[in-house]
């Protein structure tokens, strides 16, 4: 197996069983740079303009950015270091490693021929599963917002899976909406504990 | 008429209300804003031009059309509401520039996902709308409001990745069948077989399951009571009658894409989403108190019921269209009455509002309306667009799925009525002045009416062409 999906399948499993948010943010940043990664071979010579927007994508945006975007806030909240992105017990776990083998079947039924392509369709449905995993675990929305973003970095990885690459126009626009996503998850994150306290205190009737 | 106009001036306008010139005259701008794009939408129906602008990326066809002409009124007739709340209550103006905004830009994007001819724009416009209206569910100082708004946006991003992953699978069952994969849909649709072989059935399925996600559909339909209840009213009008259409216009170009090479898959997995939704749909409305969320359980039943007709396809598609453009009417009324009922009595407990015929007269009527058309009776829209796809259901052989069908339409008009018609017709328990209603609030009401009962008793042959055209394209016909 490339060293590269090896290290990046430990950026998926690892942080489900370190439970702390920071491990969490760490490895969904250590996915994003490890995508790039992997991406940049197929994009050389860097010389068009799509080459560099996906570098700015897998590595600025989902390696840096997003990851950043949270740490700032719940370093400012004094978020407690433990997080449990999935329970923290057996069951969880075996379901965890089961979701891994499970991706890694069905890659046999969508890629005949095993090899390299093989392995990153199975690292890229092993990560859609366990995100969807965090996104089924998760009550806080820290944590359902790291398995929302596990998702997308799975479907980016998928993407890079296949000859077909979308027009500038396109890509810029879908990055776009990453970013604004992350901004929106950004603002969540930080409102969210205090509308818990909120209770209805604005007059029902003031309302569009 | 380029129908780009359609996408660029609410979006420029939307962006432009955070200029100091502009934001003065937020009211005026989203009025005007929603006439002239209205206007234009009829106009751009009426008037045969170029198929493709923009390289290929947006196509005017009939589909297109179409819906068109039904969110760009509806959203009018909103903005008129909105308008009327405005100078019913001057302390609504903190705030506007940025819901004129939104609103705005969600129209836009609306028309983006509508106009769309690349199944990937018509993804990003989409996101676009869920981006914007995000926001606009918020209410300030209401924090039930905000975890409702984070719910839609994190569902509404999961369905969506959902569609995603499928658009890539499908893009990747191009390849493996020896196409350029392309996600054009007029080449799409040139092509006999797409999105067939090992990644076109997972592709195909998650993109149909992502899409019934966003229109509320079960398994995955929590967020929608939630955030239709804590919305604003004006907003989840924008929500259940605007968005909805634009979603469903997805779902409609994909299905008619990838229907012929998956035509079992299309068929079961639209049948058990619809009827898995009816049945939820009826039991919360047994279950539930609360006004809002009545509405929007029906909202899901709409929703079931349509994902039944498209199941079906070939003899349906007329009758689903029908049912689709009362359902964007009904929804509009009932929202924006309820959002009325619940300013008056300050509750939505449907258990605290009673004589509503005598409090306020003009929301009883529309609520009694919008209640019968919502549970599919003539002379209403839906009852005539009920019945084709019910006789479809017969004559394509699908008896249990019409007894199924039979059955919980049955529950979920005893369980409204049980709820809805003490409401209307009960003892007075509070009576408070409030002022009279002008014509003004209540004209995008009453013109949805109108429009409800034109197409229950007598459908104009221009629009009844149109109806058939879009059914031809969809049915592959």
């Amino acid at each position: 197996m490339n060293p590269l999906l090896l290290a990046l399948l430990g950026a998926l499993l690892i942080p489900l069983f370190v439970s702390t948010w920071r491990m969490s943010l760490f490895g969904l940043g250590l996915q994003g740079l490890i995508m790039a990664a992997i991406a940049y071979p197929g994009l050389q010579p860097m010389s068009s303009a799509p080459s560099w927007l996906s570098i700015i994508d897998l590595a600025l945006v989902r390696g840096i950015l997003a990851p950043l975007a949270l740490y700032t806030v719940l370093r400012a909240q004094g978020a407690p270091a433990r997080n449990d992105v999935i329970s923290a017990n057996l069951f969880s776990w075996t379901l965890a490693l089961g979701t891994i083998l499970v991706g890694f079947n069905f890659s046999e039924s969508l890629v005949s021929e095993a090899g390299e392509s093989q392995t990153l369709v199975a690292v890229a449905v092993a990560g859609v599963l366990l995100g969807f995993l965090v996104l089924a675990s998760a009550v806080s929305p820290f944590s359902q917002m790291i398995g929302a973003l596990r998702v997308e970095n799975s479907i980016a990885l998928l993407e890079l899976s296949g000859d077909h690459h979308s027009s500038f126009g396109l890509q810029l626009a879908m990055l776009a909406i990453l970013v604004a996503t992350i901004g929106f998850f950004r603002w969540y994150l930080a409102t969210l504990e205090a509308s818990e306290s909120e209770g209805e205190s604005a007059p029902d009737g003031l309302t569009l | 008429m380029n129908p780009l106009v359609l996408v660029m001036l609410p979006t420029l306008l939307g962006m432009g209300v955070a200029s100091p010139w502009l934001r003065p005259h937020a009211r005026v701008l989203l009025v005007g804003t929603a006439l002239v794009v209205s206007v234009l939408a009829f106009v751009h129906a009426l008037l045969p031009s170029s198929e493709l602008w923009l390289g290929g990326y947006v196509r005017s066809d009939a589909t297109s059309r179409l819906f068109l002409t039904l969110i760009n009124p509806i959203f009018l007739g909103i903005s008129v509401y909105v308008a009327s709340r405005l100078t019913a209550t001057p302390a609504l103006h903190v705030g506007l520039g940025r819901f004129v905004g939104l609103a705005l830009t969600f129209l836009g994007a609306s028309n983006a996902v509508v106009l769309g001819n690349h199944l990937l724009v018509q993804w990003i416009a989409l996101e676009v709308t869920t981006l914007v209206a995000a926001p606009l569910i918020v209410r300030p100082g209401v924090g039930r409001s905000r975890l409702a708004s984070w719910r839609y946006l994190l569902f509404s991003s999961v369905a969506l990745s959902l569609v995603l992953i499928g658009f890539v699978c499908l893009g990747r069952a191009m390849e493996g069948a020896g196409h350029e994969p392309s996600f054009f849909i007029d080449r799409l649709l040139e092509l006999d077989v797409v999105g067939a072989g090992p990644w076109g059935k997972p592709g195909l399925a998650l993109a149909i399951f992502g899409l019934g996600t966003k229109l509320g559909l079960a398994p995955m339909y929590t967020w929608l009571p939630d955030a239709y209840d804590e919305a604003p009213p004006a907003v989840t009008a924008l929500l259940g009658a605007v968005q909805f259409n634009a979603a469903l216009v997805l779902l409609l170009r994909v299905v008619q894409v990838y229907r012929p090479s998956n035509a079992a898959l299309v068929t079961n997995e639209l049948l058990t989403l619809g009827l898995g939704s009816m049945v939820v749909s009826a039991i919360s409305i047994i279950a539930t108190r609360n006004m809002k969320r009545l509405i929007a359980y029906g909202a899901i039943n709409h929703a079931g019921v349509i994902a039944i007709g498209l199941a079906i396809g070939k003899g349906t598609t007329y009758g689903v269209l029908i049912y689709v453009i009362s359902n964007a009417f009904i929804k509009a009324i009932l929202f924006l009455t309820a959002g009325k009922i619940k300013a008056h009595y300050r509750t939505k407990d449907t258990r605290e509002i009673s004589g509503l015929i005598k409090d306020l007269p003009y929301s009883g009527v529309f609520l009694l309306v919008g209640t019968l058309a919502l549970l599919g009776f003539p002379p209403f829209g839906s009852f005539f667009g009920e019945l084709l796809i019910l006789s479809a259901l017969v004559s394509s052989g699908h008896l249990y799925v019409f007894s199924l069908f039979c059955v919980v339409i049955t529950i979920t008009f005893v369980a409204t009525g049980r709820t809805i018609f003490p409401m209307i017709w009960g003892v007075s328990k509070k009576s408070q002045s409030w002022p009279e209603q002008t014509f003004l609030a209540g004209s995008p009401k009453i013109a949805f009416f109108v429009v409800l009962v034109v197409l229950g008793l007598y459908i104009p042959p221009s629009i009844s062409s149109l109806l058939e055209q879009v059914a031809a394209s969809l049915e592959g016909s």
